[in-house]
């Protein structure tokens, strides 16, 4: 992508303007995909991006700069752009670079983009009338499968030039149901660090089935009753809970400047002793997991919470700058028009003791959370809410009727108190996290959870 | 020029390769911005970023390709790329290079030009100590910024249309944040504004919204009579436009499919989506696929006037498109989207809004749509803050609590509406407007 000599060059550009560090970020990513409407292939694109972005630091302050032309002239532009707008010019020093390559572990054997479309579409087209055959009630099956290629390159004014290749591979099916006068739909899209071989491990007429099934259920669902309740949550997206209420407050971005509730807790007790929570990017062929990250820091498996006890934070190159704390293999970003940014990779609780079947029954009258849909978080008052996607009401210790349209909303720091059971069914899901450097793949994932009280919006 | 070069280029190449139906869309953005922290500048950046896009018809089905590479073996990639792509397709809708509509409006002379990095950093700068000077509680952690930013289309088939658009704003931003005790809160307000000058209202507008949410409660479970600020309520709106969608109508996904003509909405209700709004940094006189906008009535009077078409919904439903399929970056296929999509003002002011609702709640923040709505359905539990209504006027904070219903319903049982209709930040080409909404007995769920 971008040569040794030429990325020296570009290096000693932008520093000429009396910065301390220079990185140059370069991006070739093939992204692909294919979608389904109707029973028809409606849809088949590919995209290249390529792309360049050079960001000097000058202490805790930064400069960043990114152009789409690759091409050493544009490449120099860009290099002479950061370089004026740090300050003054000055005589360039040589810089020089030496390659370092890292293990990869996650390694892929079908890569999308080396895939004719008509086979993928044909994995596509499986789990779309998979989802259709499960009930003559599911009017409609929509889907997408995606690939994506992507190489970077990183090399900075330390001295590192290497490059990583991350191939991803997710299918998403969303299924609607309908009795006529009703709608009401159901979804599931797994994803993997994978190339097309990731249907061995999971068929693609399984997620079409999987959403057809959840659109069944909340059309024979009523409304969910609005209030203070005991939670139930199930293994998998239902991880979302931790990645919105806790994982964002634990990211240097914002940690660093002091606008989080999390900033300045480390060896305290924040959580009920029962959790223990952990972002490891180092999971083989997980969706969020990368050798290295955007900055070129190896990933790490790093223990946020340990037995309710905050242990360490997400931190970028710029956050360990501003904490003075070392980097966590967490500087992210979608690519090259975006600076990276502290961010989770795959993110979790950890098992813990309780058996599920006595988190169930421990409950009088609650709320049994099945799927968890998306959420968000406010990083300073840690105020968050995601939406029950399938949901149960719970009577008497045992799983009772369906209800829909529940949201669960509160803070982070009450919710971590909150959680007093954690069972032993730790399954990870997929998720695409938008924030201040893009949107980044990463999992969220936990076992079966009790939450002794939160609020259920509904009506 | 690039485009020039890569346009001939692409024609070379789909003439080689025997394709004659094509479109080329070209899209490149300049942005400048800067944002602060504590006393300083904390960060700068500027971009440059772009591309191209070729899509064709081969057998009746269109393929994309696209891409940021602009050299010419680049665009021979695309061209083989898009054959190959449309060759997978099966879906029989029919596709459409278009030739051409009768007329465009004439935009208004533009001379935007991108802002210059000194006066982005310093207007940054200036704000971020303005927003420090209002009041000492002002902490760490606030945050200003400024932005300028441009953007260039052109667009070329093999009919021989060839279309462009320019435009450009200049945004600024003030995320204050306030501290008393343990507390913290945080109040955002932006405006368009290349200078200090022009947006100097903005720091004390912030610091007042966070000041104003200190010591907020929850409110007990119940019915209120609910006042939603315009700018929240545009949320709303952006959240449940997609059912507006013609293509959602004919695949099921919309609960308005074969609803125009019919009552949907209050009398009191109207909405325009015009492309041309003034005011509007972006204007189109064009949509993603080459076809005249205008000004539209889409809710008038509460009757649902027209759902939005692009070229192949319209001619499944025997319609003209509306100059809805557009393409929101380089790489993105056409979709159905509005422009300036707007509930047009009613006749009350806030203070009457208020008075109206007498005993309820005002709601000011809103947030989680993406998990909290769902537009298939129309329902929605959307988190909340605000502040009671008590004897017609604005009472204590309120926080946590969520508002929940069905948007079709929501819709048909909007009592009155302020006298401003208030637009929000554009996002790609689309921007959302609404004005303050009252609404009688809606469901609250708080303690």
């Amino acid at each position: 992508m971008i040569s040794k000599a030429l990325a020296e060059s570009v290096l000693a550009c932008a520093m000429s303007g009396g910065a301390d560090f220079v990185e140059i970020y370069g991006e070739i990513t093939r992204n692909n995909s294919v979608s389904m409407l109707n029973g028809k292939i409606d849809r088949a694109t590919d995209n290249l991006v390529s792309g360049v972005g050079i960001r000097a630091f000058l202490g805790t302050r930064t400069v960043f700069a990114s152009t789409s032309d690759i091409s050493p002239e544009g490449l120099m532009q860009c290099a002479r752009a950061v370089a004026a707008a740090t300050g003054d010019l000055r005589e360039r020093e040589a810089i020089r670079l030496t390659e370092r390559m890292f293990p990869n572990i996650h390694p892929a054997v079908r890569i999308p983009s080396g895939v004719e479309a008509t086979e993928r579409a044909e994995l596509l087209r499986t789990a779309c009338f998979a989802a259709k055959e499960y009930d003559e009630k599911i009017v409609q099956a929509t889907g997408s499968i995606l690939g994506v290629d992507h190489t970077i390159l990183v090399a900075n004014t330390e001295g590192l030039y290497t490059t990583d290749r991350h191939i991803r591979t997710r299918l998403a099916v969303s299924a609607v149901a309908s009795n006529g006068s009703e709608n009401q739909s159901g979804s599931c899209s797994p994803g993997a660090g994978m190339g097309l071989e990731f249907f061995d491990t999971v068929s693609p007429a399984h997620i079409g089935r999987e959403a057809a099934r959840q659109a069944m259920v909340n059309l024979r669902a009523d409304y969910c009753p609005a209030g203070s309740m005991t939670v139930a949550i199930e293994n998998g997206f239902g991880g979302v809970i931790f990645h919105e209420a806790c994982g964002h407050s634990l990211e240097a971005t914002s940690v660093a400047i002091g606008a989080s509730q999390m900033a300045g807790k480390l060896g305290q007790q924040i959580a009920n002793p029962k959790v223990t929570a952990i972002d490891d990017g180092t999971i083989p062929s997980a969706w969020g997991s990368v050798n290295i990250d955007d900055e070129g820091t190896p990933t790490q498996r790093n223990v946020l919470i340990e037995n309710g006890i905050l242990k360490g934070y997400l931190i970028d190159r710029l956050g360990s700058r501003r904490m003075g704390m070392p980097m966590t293999g967490s500087g992210r970003r979608q690519g090259y028009t975006y600076e990276a940014t502290s961010r989770m990779t795959n993110t979790f609780i950890a098992n813990s003791p309780d058996k599920n079947e006595d988190i169930i029954a421990s409950i009088e009258n609650g709320l049994y959370c099945r799927q968890m849909g998306g959420g968000s978080v406010n990083p300073l008052t840690g105020a968050f809410n995601f939406s029950v996607t399938e949901g149960y009401l719970i009577r008497n210790g045992k799983i009772a009727e369906p209800v829909r349209g529940a949201s669960l909303i509160g803070t982070g720091s009450e919710i971590l108190q909150n959680i007093d059971m954690v069972g032993q069914n730790l399954e990870r899901a997929q998720g695409m996290c938008g924030s201040a450097s893009g949107s980044v793949p990463t999992d969220v994932g936990q076992p079966l959870i009790r939450v002794s009280t939160i609020t259920v919006g509904g009506r | 020029m690039k485009f020039e070069a890569m346009k001939q280029a692409l024609i070379a190449a789909a003439q080689k390769a025997g394709v004659e139906q094509y479109e080329i869309y070209y899209e490149m953005e300049e942005s400048l911005s800067a944002d602060t922290m504590k006393q300083e500048i904390n960060s700068f950046s500027s971009s440059v970023s772009g591309g191209i896009c070729f899509r064709c018809i081969v057998n009746g089905k269109m393929g994309y390709a696209s891409g940021e590479l602009m050299t010419e073996e680049a665009m021979e990639n695309l061209v083989a790329s898009a054959i190959s792509n449309a060759a997978c397709i099966d879906s029989e809708d029919e596709v459409f290079i278009f030739p051409g509509s009768p007329a465009y409006a004439t935009l208004p002379e533009r001379t935007f030009k991108l802002n210059d990095a000194v006066t982005v950093k310093n207007t940054a700068l200036a704000l971020q100590k303005a927003t420090y000077a209002q009041n000492e509680a002002v902490s760490d952690g606030t945050q200003c910024g400024s932005i300028s930013a441009t953007s260039e289309v052109h667009l070329y088939n093999s009919h021989g249309l060839e279309l462009s658009n320019r435009a450009g704003v200049n945004l600024a931003y003030v995320d204050a944040i306030v501290r008393k005790g343990e507390d913290a809160q945080s109040g955002f307000e932006f405006s368009e504004g290349a200078t200090f000058e022009d947006v100097k209202e903005l720091p004390a507008k912030a610091v007042e919204v966070a000041l104003s949410k200190f010591g907020a409660s929850t409110v007990e479970t119940g019915k209120y009579n609910v006042v939603i600020d315009g700018k929240t309520f545009r949320s709303f709106l952006s959240t449940f436009s997609s059912v507006f969608s013609a293509k959602n109508a004919q695949m099921g996904l919309s609960l308005l499919a074969g609803k125009e003509g019919e009552q949907i909405a209050a009398p009191c209700v109207s909405i325009v989506d015009d492309p041309m709004r003034e005011g509007c940094p972006f204007q189109s006189n064009f949509d993603g696929e080459g076809v005249a906008t205008a000004r539209r009535d889409i809710i008038k009077d509460g009757v649902l006037t027209t759902l939005l078409y692009d070229l192949t919904t319209a001619k499944k439903a025997g319609v003209e498109s509306t100059g809805h399929g557009q393409k929101h970056g380089y790489s993105s296929p056409v979709s159905i989207s509005p422009y300036n999509f707007g509930i047009c003002a009613g006749d009350a002011t806030r203070e009457e809004l208020l008075a109206d609702a007498k005993d309820g709640i005002f709601i000011n923040e809103c947030k989680g749509f993406h998990a909290g709505a769902n537009p298939v359905t129309g329902d929605f539990s959307i988190e909340s803050a605000g502040y009671r209504i008590r004897d017609g006027k604005l009472a204590e904070p309120i926080k946590s609590f969520t508002i929940a219903g069905n948007f079709f319903t929501l819709l048909k049982e909007i009592d009155r509406l302020g006298d401003k209709t208030l637009w929000g930040q554009p996002t790609s080409s689309t921007v959302f407007g609404s004005p303050d909404v009252l609404l009688r007995d809606a469901s609250i769920a708080g303690k």
